[in-house]
């Protein structure tokens, strides 16, 4: 079985990029890949629980689409990621979960594809 | 120097470079970088297989007419010519109103994200150009 690791870097709405990345993550967990998706830098606000774009500014919730990738696939957060923006793990959707860089490069390695978008 | 690589042109499944270009033509060099890698690639025996993502949809449209730049849809005429496969993304497509094959270079598949996620299997690689 093919893998795939897909790191979003980028806030949610300013940039169609973490919509997208999710999407792929989709689309491979449901042909059968080891799929997990990593949020780093302005990628963890995609996290965000409670957000509310699909009413203010039409746009599909990141934080709901997200969910799609539970439980086959994994919601990592960059833990530094998080704490520079002063974020906490509480502010976060239910599915998260935290990531130090020891693991990431464990993670990172265990991956046949990496997509950063 | 001239590089080869001739275990792979022996084998009779070559391993698969897999680009997936997210940006439009002319705003970033990604378009003009994935060409020349695909096109080395090609050259080497390598299968070259492109997925155009979101503004990367913008790279196959007939009738560009950069005055001053290189034309990207030339080139990747080319690729197609040499046997690279080209599929673009339908939600991508559609947002931008690019939903008639017509538009595009002969060759290139509108297709979804689905397609994407099947070329990403143990023979390929996947390399992610964009900004």
């Amino acid at each position: 079985m093919s893998s795939l690791l897909v790191i979003i870097d980028k806030a949610p709405y300013g940039h169609e990029n973490a919509l997208s990345g999710i999407y792929i993550a989709i689309a491979s967990l449901d042909r059968g890949m080891d799929s997990d998706v990593l949020l780093m830098g302005d990628g963890v606000y995609a996290a965000q629980k409670n957000q509310s774009a699909d009413k203010t500014i039409g746009y599909p919730s990141v934080s709901e689409l997200i969910y799609s990738i539970f439980p086959n696939g994994t919601l990592f957060v960059h833990l530094d990621s998080l704490t520079q923006r002063g974020m906490k793990y509480e502010d976060l959707v239910e599915i998260a979960e935290l990531i130090d860089g020891k693991t990431l490069h464990e993670l990172s390695k265990s991956k046949k594809h990496i997509i950063k978008i | 120097m001239r590089i080869t690589d001739t275990n792979n042109r022996k084998s009779s499944h070559p391993k698969v470079m897999v680009i997936v270009l997210s940006d439009g033509p002319y705003i970033s060099q990604y378009a003009d970088i994935g060409y020349k890698m695909a096109q080395k690639a090609l050259e080497l025996g390598y299968g070259v297989k492109i997925f155009l993502y979101m503004d990367g949809v913008h790279i196959p449209q007939k009738d560009q007419n950069p005055r001053t730049l290189p034309n990207i849809s030339q080139s990747f005429e080319e690729l197609i010519e040499k046997g690279c496969e080209i599929k673009a993304c339908i939600r991508c497509a559609a947002a931008r109103g690019y939903m008639e094959e017509s538009q595009y270079l002969e060759g290139v598949e509108i297709t979804s994200v689905y397609d994407l996620a099947e070329w990403m299997d143990e023979n390929s690689k996947v390399v992610m150009l964009g900004s």
